[in-house]
């Protein structure tokens, strides 16, 4: 199969390349790039749109398996295409806990056999997640694990943590760690401060962020693992990130797409399409966090997807679930930022292609000869108001409902298929 | 309260938060409110504005007062009122709230008053039903009718409220009459200091119109004119937030003591119920500067006119 892509702005954040050409795909794989005139079987006409990498997403949660009237990973590659998402990262904190070898290739099976996308498993960081016993993390780094985490729910004592870390970073794994002291805040449900405060609820302090991350940096530093640090929110945080960088601590930082979006006032009248975990914080931290994706400090942007079903989230604030469906409105959270000229396009592509290809050691993510074809086609300018009732996830609870947006695909092709197209 | 040349009209649907409320509609609410109390002082019935009207007390949370005062103003309106109190382990939470709005909503009532331990829980469900909802106490948010029934209660003892120093002592935290009181008295132009231990100060109180919030309980109530005293549960005196009973009275209990401090008429205050010998000397309850049976009162005026108000509003 031979597809030639013409007419279209060639956007690279690996190269640099911003320019108008085609494409030439062969076989899966970008076979020709710029001046291209081969004889294709079949000839897309961008008209102009942007023709960039596909997006590679490091923190999706599906509810496969245990929970699949949540998504599966079939129903969360169709909102992924549909978002401009080629290859995902999915969490281990299912039912049961992707702990062991066997979970790790099923996971990966599953998702060749019913996924749209591209499929990669995160293993667990300890068994059973329940922090206590490391899991088999270099056997299950030789079947495809890509990091390990230990989810939603960080590893409390810092002495298996740093044993843990030693020990991954003996195996040349990655360790990711959503920065959280969890007994600041356990029934908190929002930012903590005056709106929450305002409307009687619980917070969620930015200082338990901050004491969990320093942990997390100073056993890093310790240990010499590499640390992905999960879903970044706040910008005392980016200090405390740039601090440890400095000292050479080798580190990933990730921040959510809907954090460079949403301030805690967004949770508005009790919307629980706003609850999250972190929690959207004040608008200074999302104006930091912007600050730092400009600087180039953001390794990752994720659309932390997590399908909640509607019994879950139309309940009191206080007892709804967190999570936000995110893989279809994270590309355009970003390109919001590129209408507003906070940031260049390449700039804010980096951080959901190159970079995290590298961080997890894949070859797509960019227009490169003999790279894999995951190519997408968007409208940077496109206007268009997100229902959630439009919305390809199975659970459709998404913080982004009733807003206007900027920008959106038109078509996804992954290894030169085209298997998105509006 | 006309003023000529203007005409007020009260337009909400529901009472869920002192927030939505300006001035000039707590100020209207208030006015009704007096004029039931005088009636009812006079021994006279009111008319039967809400006759062949359905009001639903609907109590997720235990309360006696609070749903006894509303399901009196109703009846003396004429309503037929169904009090369901809904203890928190018959129902579970989750969309079974939701699936009770709409049930009831089925049946047509002309107004519900909800009570609910969740913050917000209220709200969610005023959007699921056509009739009138009005907020009994929603978690740690708001209890709109004891606002305005402190608001009543304050200027009917001081003749006004623009301008008065009202100190609020106690569990402001988690307590709603707190959220409430302060902003319907800083609408209306009091003082408002919130003062308690720093564990349970929140932030930010600037919002709700108080001008300060300190842990100084003798520093608060210099010169106040209302000190109002909130009740303390008593779990939270087991360390996690205080570190016992007798040490809580020592610092922020009311006394003859401290009250001499306070302005010579102070008016003393507790939205009940009171735990004596905890937040507040016996001797001060029962004294002649308090008007904790007036606020109780006034709680069956001010749910009245919030009733007469709303009743038979629809979507």
């Amino acid at each position: 199969m031979k597809t030639l892509i013409k007419n279209a702005r060639l956007a690279c954040p690996a190269s640099g390349l911003d320019e108008s050409g085609s494409l030439f795909l062969e076989d899966g794989i970008i076979a020709a790039i710029g001046d291209v005139s081969e004889q294709a079987d079949e000839t897309v006409d961008a008209g102009g749109l942007i023709a960039a990498p596909g997006l590679i997403d490091l923190r999706v949660k599906t509810g496969e398996p245990g929970a699949e009237q949540k998504e599966t990973l079939a129903t969360a590659s169709r909102a992924a295409v549909a978002g401009g998402v080629t290859s995902m990262v999915v969490m281990p904190d299912t039912d049961p806990v992707i702990d062991d070898v066997a979970l790790v290739q099923f996971i990966a099976n599953r998702g060749r056999e019913t996924a749209k996308t591209r499929i990669y498993p995160a293993g667990a960081l300890t068994k059973g997640l329940k922090g206590e016993a490391m899991a088999e993390i270099a056997m299950m780094s030789g079947s495809g694990a890509v990091f390990f985490t230990n989810g939603d729910l960080p590893v409390e004592n810092a002495s298996v943590l740093r044993r843990t870390m030693g020990y991954a970073a003996s195996c040349k794994a990655i360790v990711s760690s959503r920065p959280n002291e969890h007994s600041l805040g356990v029934n908190g449900v929002m930012n903590a401060g005056a709106q929450a405060a305002r409307m009687g609820l619980s917070g969620l302090p930015r200082e338990a962020e901050w004491i969990g991350l320093g942990r997390d940096l100073l056993l890093a530093e310790a240990t010499g693992c590499t640390l992905l640090v999960d879903q970044v929110s706040t910008g005392r945080s980016m200090e405390m990130i740039r601090e440890a960088r400095r000292r050479g601590v080798r580190l990933h930082v990730s921040v959510a797409a809907h954090h460079l979006f949403f301030n805690e006032l967004d949770v508005g009248d009790y919307l629980t399409y706003c609850k999250v975990n972190p929690p959207f914080r004040r608008e200074e931290d999302r104006q930091a966090l912007i600050d730092a994706l400009v600087a180039g400090e953001i390794d990752a942007v994720v659309s932390a997807h997590d399908p909640q079903p509607p019994e879950e989230k139309r309940l009191p604030f206080g007892e709804a679930a967190f999570g936000a469906a995110g893989l279809e409105t994270a590309l355009s959270a970003l390109l919001a930022l590129v209408q507003d000229e906070r940031i260049g396009l390449l700039d804010a592509l980096r951080p959901v292609t190159a970079s995290p290809a590298d961080i997890i050691g894949v070859p797509q993510g960019r227009l490169a000869v003999g790279a894999p074809a995951d190519i997408i086609l968007f409208d940077p300018n496109k206007p268009w108001l997100c229902e959630r009732e439009d919305l390809r996830s199975r659970s459709l609870n998404s913080p982004f409902d009733g807003r206007r947006m900027v920008g959106r695909v038109n078509r996804t092709i992954i290894a030169g298929e085209t298997v998105f197209e509006r | 309260m006309a003023i000529p040349g203007y005409s007020y009209e009260f337009e909400h649907r529901h009472l869920l938060s002192i927030e939505d409320l300006s001035r000039l509609d707590i100020e209207h609410i208030l006015d009704l409110s007096e004029e039931f109390a005088e009636a009812t002082r006079a021994g006279h019935r009111p008319e039967p504005h809400l006759k062949n009207m359905t009001v639903i007390n609907l109590f997720f949370e235990n309360s006696t007062r609070t749903m006894s005062s509303f399901e009196i103003a109703a009846k003396r309106l004429g309503a037929d009122v169904v009090s369901m109190p809904v203890a928190a382990s018959s129902v579970k939470k989750g969309e079974t709230l939701i699936d009770t709005a709409m049930t009831l909503n089925a049946m047509a009532p002309d107004a519900i008053v909800i009570r609910h331990s969740a913050s917000g829980g209220v709200k969610l469900l005023s959007r699921k039903v056509d009739c009138a909802v009005i907020n009994a106490g929603d978690g740690t948010h708001q209890h709109p009718t004891q606002g305005l029934l402190d608001t009543l209660t304050i200027r009917r003892a001081k003749g006004r409220i623009e301008g008065l120093k009202v100190t609020i002592c106690g569990d402001i935290l988690h307590s709603r009459v707190a959220r409430s009181t302060t902003m319907a008295l800083h609408l209306l132009g009091a003082e408002v200091t919130l003062c308690g231990p720093a564990t349970l100060m929140p932030s930010g109180t600037d919002t709700w119109g108080a001008i300060r919030a300190i842990s100084d309980f003798n520093e608060a109530i210099e010169g106040a004119d209302v000190v109002m005293m909130l009740r303390l549960q008593l779990e939270r005196m087991n360390g996690a937030y205080l570190p016992s009973q007798r040490e809580y009275f020592r610092n922020f209990g009311l006394t003859a003591e401290r009250l001499e401090h306070a302005a010579p008429d102070a008016t003393v205050m507790h939205p009940g119920p009171m735990n004596r010998g905890v937040e507040i000397e016996s001797a001060i309850a029962d004294g002649e500067r308090s008007v904790i049976t007036e606020q109780v009162e006034m709680g069956v005026a001010v749910r009245e006119a919030v009733l007469k108000l709303l009743s038979g509003r629809r979507r």
